[in-house]
């Protein structure tokens, strides 16, 4: 259990390290402010509106996929450290459980979940007649 | 188990040395000194990182300067190769600029909870027998583990900035990161299972040392070892869960041909679009060093980590480290990027479902060896 304390005495102390280099350009760097200093960075353009608006699904599915998969290899961790103990079994333990989890990746594929469509963002605006065309 | 293979670690070396033996042994002493033996870890940690990312951002600009026939940097010290630490003394000058519209306590944690996880990764490598700051029986997990924290330090940088650059950035950055993982994981799986021996191994046989150990897989120092007791290398008997990881990984690292992420004629910056200075630096430095961690994930697993003839463990170790490093810098300079549904099918319809194979043969390989 040693071991594992020294890992976290190593996060803290590696947080407390990042620290340094964040704070250290603020006792020695210019404090310039303008108009625009703070402004949103969009090549000069005025931004319109906020980031933090309706987002295409297509990114979460990729989320909910990987959370499946990453489970089932965890399993696979304990599974392969014994695997040599139980010989010509545990091979075919191993082939069964790769088997579903290939099951898994051909279902989801069928879904489309792979497929990556333009449309999934948003329907298109209604077509709108243009004054000129009137 | 580990502590009775390599009695000489370093931190229980750091903690000998820094136990004069005049002193009473107080309960203040007992709770100091692991801390005082981590800090010289993490110490000689940041020393060698921040040695490594200034070799390697010079050697990222000279390799694609001769790729692309330009000399690269030539000014600042014997062949450029001050230019990096001039960058950063310029970098730390600079104005930190916290834009108004963002999410402050996201945006402001982002960069910190990106670097410190691949400090911990680092730390778990055996660069020789018993040379790690800490070794650990999960060590391979742990790696994995700590370098995946990354992805939302990325993620808080992307959301955190409220730009749409940097979302967009961020949310590539993280369906490609998390996807390639799984053909990573299942890489490494192979070897995991090809290392481990439950039932135990004789090292150093021949010699009058020979010792019977069982190895786990998981621990980085056994994986090591493993190899050194078959006397072949995992990559002559996992070419391609060899190749598989080396894809992933240049994927894992947000590099060239998967950079889409960053693609800078699309994004700007993507992620960090929004950082300046230092704040800019300390996802440079992380990027690099994942560059690093990958890439001695793959020495340990694949090209048998500190084995080699003649020279010492550490400089085969490095040698090989950095050989594959310079692997993914020539791929960066010479592949064109990718689109991303191209990205996302080559990792599900063609490494996952191969890794799945390939892991399979492993397990029938352990047997049959």
């Amino acid at each position: 259990m040693g071991e594992y304390g020294e890992v976290g005495r190593t996060l803290l102390l590696g947080l407390l390290i990042g620290v340094v280099p964040l704070v250290l350009p603020l006792l020695i760097s210019p404090r310039y402010k303008g108009a625009e200093t703070s402004k949103t960075y969009e090549c000069g353009i005025d931004t319109v509106g906020s980031a933090w608006s309706r987002f295409g699904l297509g990114y979460t599915l990729f989320a909910l996929v990987f959370v499946a998969f990453e489970v089932d290899l965890l399993y696979l961790f304990p599974v392969a450290l014994v695997l040599r103990a139980h010989h010509w079994a545990g091979v075919a333990w191993v082939a069964l459980f790769l088997a579903i989890l290939s099951l898994a990746l051909v279902f989801v594929w069928r879904k489309g979940v792979f497929t990556w469509t333009l449309g999934t963002v948003a329907p298109p605006p209604p077509k709108m007649d243009s004054p000129r065309a009137s | 188990m580990s502590a009775a293979l390599h009695p000489a670690s370093a931190p229980a070396l750091a903690q000998a040395l820094s136990t004069p033996h005049s002193l009473p042994h107080t309960a203040a002493d007992l709770v100091a000194q692991p801390w005082l033996a981590s800090l010289l870890g993490v110490g000689a940690i940041m020393a060698f990182l921040t040695l490594n990312v200034l070799f390697l951002i010079w050697a990222e600009r000279k390799v694609s300067a001769w790729i692309q026939r330009r000399m690269g940097p030539t000014e600042v010290g014997p062949y450029g190769l001050f230019q990096t630490l001039a960058d950063m003394l310029k970098l730390i000058s600079k104005q930190l600029i916290t834009p108004s519209h963002v999410d402050r306590p996201l945006y402001l944690l982002a960069p910190l909870v990106v670097f410190a996880p691949v400090v911990v990764a680092v730390s778990l490598f055996p660069f020789a027998p018993g040379l790690a700051v800490t070794d650990v029986d999960l060590g391979l997990l742990l790696v994995f583990a700590f370098a995946g924290l990354g992805i939302i330090g990325i993620f808080m940088a992307g959301w955190g900035s409220n730009n749409k650059y940097a979302l967009l950035g961020a949310m590539r950055s993280v369906a490609q990161n998390v996807s390639y993982e799984i053909p990573l994981i299942l890489s490494a799986l192979a070897v995991v299972l090809l290392a481990s021996h439950p039932e135990g191994v004789t090292l150093e046989a021949g010699t009058p040392s020979a010792h019977t150990v069982p190895l786990l897989g998981t621990s980085l120092a056994h994986i090591t070892l493993a190899q050194e007791a078959q006397g072949y290398w995992f990559v002559l008997v996992q070419p391609v869960a060899f190749v598989i990881y080396f894809v992933a990984a240049l994927a894992e690292t947000n590099r060239a041909p998967f950079d889409i992420p960053e693609a800078e004629s699309e994004l700007v910056a993507g992620f960090h679009t929004e950082y300046s200075g230092m704040r800019f630096a300390m996802f440079f430095f992380a990027e690099y060093t994942n560059m690093l961690v990958v890439s001695m994930v793959a020495t340990v697993l694949f090209l048998g980590g500190w084995d080699g003839p003649l020279l010492p463990g550490p400089v085969w170790f490095f040698l090989k480290t950095y050989t594959l490093l310079f692997g993914m810098i020539w791929v960066r300079w010479t592949w064109p990027r990718l689109r991303f549904d191209q990205l996302m099918r080559l990792c599900w319809g063609l490494l996952v479902p191969v890794a799945i194979l390939n892991l399979l043969g492993a397990a029938v390989l352990a047997e049959v060896l």
